[in-house]
């Protein structure tokens, strides 16, 4: 194969190569002669990952419960338009995502880091770390449950949920470069559809459904600590900060380019489309159990219930699709802990490398999610309260992740022409009061409520 | 492929280079960026939205714990 002729014209690199460069340079050359003879769909198929795995990745274990939670408690209204919302929130923000990674080829935490000063990296990478511990966690707790509902037991669920986990995590990391990496997950995040044929099975109420799609009602009622801790927790299923670090990193790892930005666009928007159905799907199967006082819908609870309230297939597929989800988000969220801690101490960080050449990545890879593997082993760990606040406590501190992606994206000595529009920045600026909004009213009612002044 | 042999690429490795572009090389991704100049209004803006964020975190990690007992 022979580089493109503006590029041979070139002299070529003097500087040392690595095989990180040659094993980009593979992809890129069959990125190049996909779009040299004009094949749409194989360039397509070349270009998408990123956006779709960010997006189905946060589609994890705790949003779907979250979701199916939401559904049993409200039945189908004001929670299913805004879910809608939120993904349309997420795609303005990982569009810019994937914009600065193509213009600049560095991860989220190198550009903080560098651009901002350490003081800033590294407490965006102490954020990332902490809600990314967490939500391991509360990935294990998912997985642990769809576990139980086949085990019957929730015995042996844990070590099984653990193993599970941490093989697939390693095995991933066997591959040995960031394309087989990457359609590994996506082969996996595919399967986050499980929860659509859960929905139907259910027979939802589609008057309802295009009732509450139209109109955003009924309002739902109750008390408002519940209400904020649903607002927040929903607007965390689908906006976090790990999703800036994966989408940048990886789309720096995978070698997009300005030239993939439309490309780029299709996959971020695909991965929010295929999300959003499916994230509607939870809720939708979850508001199955909408009336069933009898029933206890949370945790590894919920296949049972719904297997009790509508069939046993719904219940092994909502339970298929939790071990899907928390398995996804495992590779995914361990890979942007891993990318953002090699970027902030300068060592290699990219699946393109070998084990022996980047070995604190994949040490931090493998390791972060092994300590997330041990905590659902302790007994009586508070497992279902961490799995419920993991996404508050994302809401809560994604304002600042965001603000430096906006200042990221406006810097015209980084990204060119290709900063944000006025219109982008204000739809970003919306996105950040709406989240800094939910996460302080949540935590400022709960707070007051749990000391009692309220 | 193994560690010297990146290091001292034949003619059609360096080829398949030229596929990347320049800053898109392991040795010009790890120069570092010059900072970023931010006005002092902005700064202070960040500091007070990190201020509040840590206060916000605390305060929902406090409920958390609190509703663990």
């Amino acid at each position: 194969m022979k580089p493109p002729a503006e590029a041979a014209a070139l002299p070529l690199p003097s500087r040392p190569l690595t095989e990180e460069d040659l094993r980009r340079s593979e992809d890129r050359a069959r990125v190049w002669l996909a779009r040299l003879n004009g094949r749409r769909l194989m360039l397509l198929w070349l270009l998408v990952g990123p956006g779709v795995l960010v997006m189905l990745g946060e589609n994890d274990g705790p949003s779907m419960l979250s979701y199916a939670a939401t559904g049993a408690q409200y039945g189908v209204d004001f929670f299913l338009p805004f879910i809608l919302v939120t993904f349309a929130m997420a795609y303005l923000c990982q569009e810019m995502v994937m914009r600065v990674a193509a213009v600049t080829h560095r991860g989220y935490g190198q550009l903080v880091l560098e651009r901002f000063g350490p003081f800033w990296g590294w407490v965006a990478a102490g954020d990332l770390l902490l809600t990314n511990t967490v939500t391991l966690i509360a990935e294990f707790v998912a997985v642990r449950a769809g576990v139980a509902y086949f085990l019957g037991s929730s015995h042996f669920a844990g070590p099984v949920a653990a193993a599970i986990g941490v093989g697939l995590v390693a095995a991933a990391l066997g591959l040995g470069r960031y394309w087989r990496w990457e359609r590994f997950v996506l082969g996996l995040a595919v399967l986050n559809g499980l929860f659509v044929p859960a929905a139907l099975l259910s027979h939802p109420h589609w008057h309802a459904v295009a009732k509450a799609v139209v109109t955003f009602s009924p309002f739902p009622g109750g008390s408002l600590q519940t209400l904020l801790l649903l607002l927040a927790s929903t607007i965390g299923a689908t906006v976090t900060p790990w999703m800036v670090f994966f989408q940048q990193s990886a789309a720096a790892d995978k070698g997009l380019t300005p030239k993939d930005i439309r490309h780029g666009r299709y996959d971020t928007l695909g991965g929010a489309f295929l999300a959003a159905i499916f994230g509607c799907a939870a809720l939708l199967a979850g508001a199955a159990l909408h009336g069933h006082g009898g029933e206890n819908p949370t945790g590894a609870g919920f296949p049972l219930a719904l297997a009790r309230v509508v069939g046993r297939p719904v219940g092994t597929l909502f339970a298929l699709g939790l071990i899907e989800a928390g398995v996804v988000a495992l590779l995914t969220i361990s890979a942007s802990t891993a990318y953002a801690f090699g970027e902030c101490v300068g060592a290699a960080n990219s699946f393109n490398n070998s084990p022996r050449r980047a070995l604190l990545f994949y040490a931090v890879n493998v390791s972060v999610t092994m300590l997330a593997a041990v905590v659902i082993l302790i007994p009586g760990a508070p497992l279902l309260s961490i799995a419920l606040n993991a996404n508050v406590l994302a809401t809560v501190l994604l304002p600042v992740t965001l603000m430096f992606l906006i200042l990221l994206a406006n810097d015209r000595e980084l990204m060119g022409s290709y900063v944000n529009s006025r219109l982008r920045n204000l739809a970003a600026g919306l996105i950040v009061g709406l989240v800094s909004l939910a996460g302080a009213a949540y935590a400022i009612e709960s707070f007051l409520e749990t000391v009692h002044v309220v | 492929m193994d560690a010297q042999k990146t290091q001292t690429p034949n003619h059609d490795e360096e080829e398949l280079v030229l596929f990347l572009e320049p800053d898109q090389l392991v040795a010009d991704r790890r120069r570092p960026l010059p900072r970023a100049k931010l006005s002092p209004r902005l700064t202070a803006f960040l500091l007070f939205a990190r201020i509040a964020v840590t206060v916000f975190a605390g305060l929902a990690i406090y409920t958390f714990a609190a509703q663990l007992h």
